[in-house]
C-alpha cells in the first residue's frame, strides 16, 4: 500500500488510451448487431472493464487501502442484488399491470 | 501506521484531531468513498428501473434508442474520459508541487465538462423540438410503440441526474482552482483535490454505463 503514490504521466496516458480503445470497441460491436441478449452482455462486459480501469488507476484503488475497494465492490454487489431480485419477480409475472 | 510520524505530527496542515497527515488523508478518502457508495446505490435504483422496463418492453428500447445520436454520445464519452485524465493529471501535479500545471489541468477539466454539457444541451433541445418530452408531455409521432414516453422518461431522468452531477463537478473544480491559485494544495496537503477527483471519476464511470445502455444497444 502506498497512500501517496504518484503515478507517472506515462501510466495515466496509458490508462486513458486503454479507455479510448475500449470505447471504440463498444461502438464497433454495436454495428455488428450481435443478437439480443448477447449484445447487452458484451456491452456491459466492456463497460465493467472500463469502470475497473478508472477505479483501479484513476481512483488509485490499486495503491489504496483495501477497505475502500471493499466499499466499492460491496455497493456494486448490493446494486446487483436490487436488480437481480427485481428481475426474478418481474420476469416471471404472467400479466403486466396495465398502467405500467 | 505512519512511517514518519515525528516529521508530520506538528505539520501545520494537519487538523488537531488527526494523528498525522496520513491519517487525515485516509479519513478524507474513506469519507468520500462512503459518499460514493450512496451515489452508486442512488444510480443503482435508476439502473434497476431501466432493467425492469427493458425486460418488459425490449422492442421499445430497440426502436426508441435509434432516436439518440450515437455520434454525439460517442464524442461525449471521449470528452468525459479526457476530463478524467486531466483530473488525474491535476492530482499528480498537486502531489508534485507543480502549481501552474495543477491549475491548467483543472481548467482543462472544466472546459471538457462544459463541452459535455453543451453537447447534452444540443441533444436535449433537438428532442424538445421534435416533441420528445418526458412523461405525459410526450408529443412525438415518430415512434409507434405506445410506451415510448417511458423510454424517454428514463433517458431524461438518468442523463439529467448525471448532467446535474457534471454541473456540480464544474462548481467543485472552480472552487479547487481558486484554492490552487492561492497555493493551498501541494505535496503536504492535497486532500480536496484528491477527493474531488474521486467524485469526478465516479461521474465518468456512471456515464460509461449510461452510454452503451441508451445509445448503443437498441
Amino acid at each position: 500500500m502506498d497512500l501517496h503514490h504518484i503515478p507517472s504521466k506515462k501510466q495515466l496516458f496509458a490508462v486513458g488510451g486503454g479507455l479510448m480503445v475500449l470505447t471504440a470497441l463498444t461502438v464497433a460491436v454495436a454495428y455488428i448487431h450481435i443478437p439480443s441478449p448477447f449484445n447487452i452482455v458484451v456491452a456491459l462486459l466492456i463497460a465493467f472493464g472500463k469502470a475497473s480501469l478508472v477505479a483501479a488507476f484513476f481512483m488509485e484503488l490499486y495503491w489504496d487501502r483495501k477497505f475502500n475497494s471493499m466499499l466499492l465492490i460491496l455497493s456494486v454487489l448490493f446494486v446487483f442484488l436490487l436488480i437481480g431480485l427485481s428481475l426474478l419477480d418481474i420476469a416471471y409475472r404472467e400479466n403486466l399491470i396495465a398502467t405500467f | 501506521m505512519a512511517q514518519s510520524s515525528s516529521a508530520t505530527t506538528h505539520n501545520k496542515f494537519v487538523d488537531h484531531h488527526f494523528i498525522d497527515a496520513d491519517q487525515q488523508l485516509d479519513t478524507a478518502k474513506m469519507g468520500m468513498w462512503i459518499f460514493l457508495v450512496t451515489e452508486i446505490l442512488f444510480f443503482g435504483g435508476l439502473f434497476a428501473a431501466y432493467a425492469i422496463y427493458r425486460i418488459w418492453y425490449p422492442e421499445l428500447f430497440a426502436e426508441a434508442s435509434t432516436e439518440l445520436d450515437r455520434i454525439m454520445g460517442t464524442v461525449n464519452t471521449v470528452v468525459l474520459i479526457l476530463s478524467s485524465l486531466t483530473v488525474a493529471l491535476a492530482i499528480r501535479a498537486a502531489k508534485l508541487d507543480y502549481q501552474r500545471q495543477q491549475i491548467i489541468y483543472l481548467a482543462g477539466t472544466i472546459l471538457l465538462a462544459c463541452v459535455f454539457m453543451v453537447i447534452k444541451y444540443f441533444e436535449w433541445t433537438h428532442k424538445f423540438h421534435l416533441g420528445i418530452f418526458p412523461g405525459e408531455f410526450y408529443a412525438f409521432e415518430g415512434i409507434e410503440h405506445p410506451k415510448a414516453p417511458i423510454f424517454f422518461s428514463l433517458y431524461y431522468v438518468m442523463t439529467g441526474m448525471h448532467g446535474l452531477h457534471v454541473v456540480i463537478g464544474i462548481g467543485l473544480m472552480i472552487w479547487l482552482i481558486i484554492g490552487a491559485s492561492k497555493g493551498k494544495y501541494h505535496s503536504q496537503y492535497y486532500n480536496p483535490v484528491e477527493i474531488t477527483g474521486l467524485y469526478w471519476h465516479l461521474v465518468d464511470i456512471i456515464w460509461i454505463f449510461l452510454f452503451p445502455l441508451f445509445y448503443l444497444i437498441g
